[in-house]
């Protein structure tokens, strides 16, 4: 990544309003990460993130949606934390 | 006349949603007729097939297959919203009945709760 990238953890589901405020302010060089309710974007075809983009798998599997998923690249915890050692700016939605 | 539980939230993320659902059986199980709505993100509680156990949760789908046993007396779900979130009839817990404008259902219950 560069070293502008910005990591965005997005935990709302696409009908609260910050969660399109996050969509919103994504750049090309940023990485994205579903969690908890954010997961829920997936199902039903309603995403469309313009950066690199992960879910976490913990959230995937609670919510059954492993079919509208299986094009995401899903991480664990760990990879999470990972992310956040790695960029070197961070917006917790 | 019945009392109308909605619940407009996915499941996990908030606990509002559990204590409607405590509502609705608590209702039912002293012998006053409830029943519930899904909309929203909250036709999420409907999904079969959910394994919480890695976010440390009890399962939802598990809790809300309980409801015939407590005696609510129909469990309703947005047909916008289903479709919204890619829910199908296949993906979804049986005996569900889906309605193309909850303004009928809302309008049919005398008490209407929304959770949070």
């Amino acid at each position: 990544m560069t070293s502008n990238s910005t990591l965005h953890i997005l935990n709302k589901a696409p009908e609260h309003p910050r969660y399109q405020a996050c969509i919103n302010a994504l750049a090309p060089s940023d990485t994205l990460v579903l969690i908890e309710n954010g997961v829920l974007s997936a199902a039903g075809n309603q995403l469309h993130a313009p950066c690199t983009l992960y879910a976490l798998k913990a959230d995937i599997d609670a919510r059954a949606l492993e079919a509208a998923c299986e094009n995401l690249n899903t991480i664990d915890y760990d990879e999470l934390v990972q992310l956040t050692a790695t960029h070197p700016k961070i917006i917790s939605w | 006349m019945s009392t109308l539980i909605v619940i407009d939230q996915a499941p996990y993320g908030f606990w509002t949603g559990r204590e409607a659902l405590d509502m609705a059986f608590s209702l039912a199980a002293f012998d006053q007729p409830a029943a519930m709505l899904f909309t929203g993100a909250g036709v999420n509680w409907l999904r079969k097939g959910q394994r919480p156990d890695g976010v440390g949760q009890k399962s939802a789908e598990k809790n809300l297959s309980a409801a015939p046993l407590f005696g609510i007396e129909a469990l309703i779900a947005d047909e916008h919203a289903c479709q919204q979130y890619g829910l199908t009839e296949s993906t979804m817990l049986p005996g569900v009945e889906l309605v193309s404008n909850i303004r009928d259902v809302l309008g049919d219950h005398k008490h209407v709760v929304f959770a949070g």
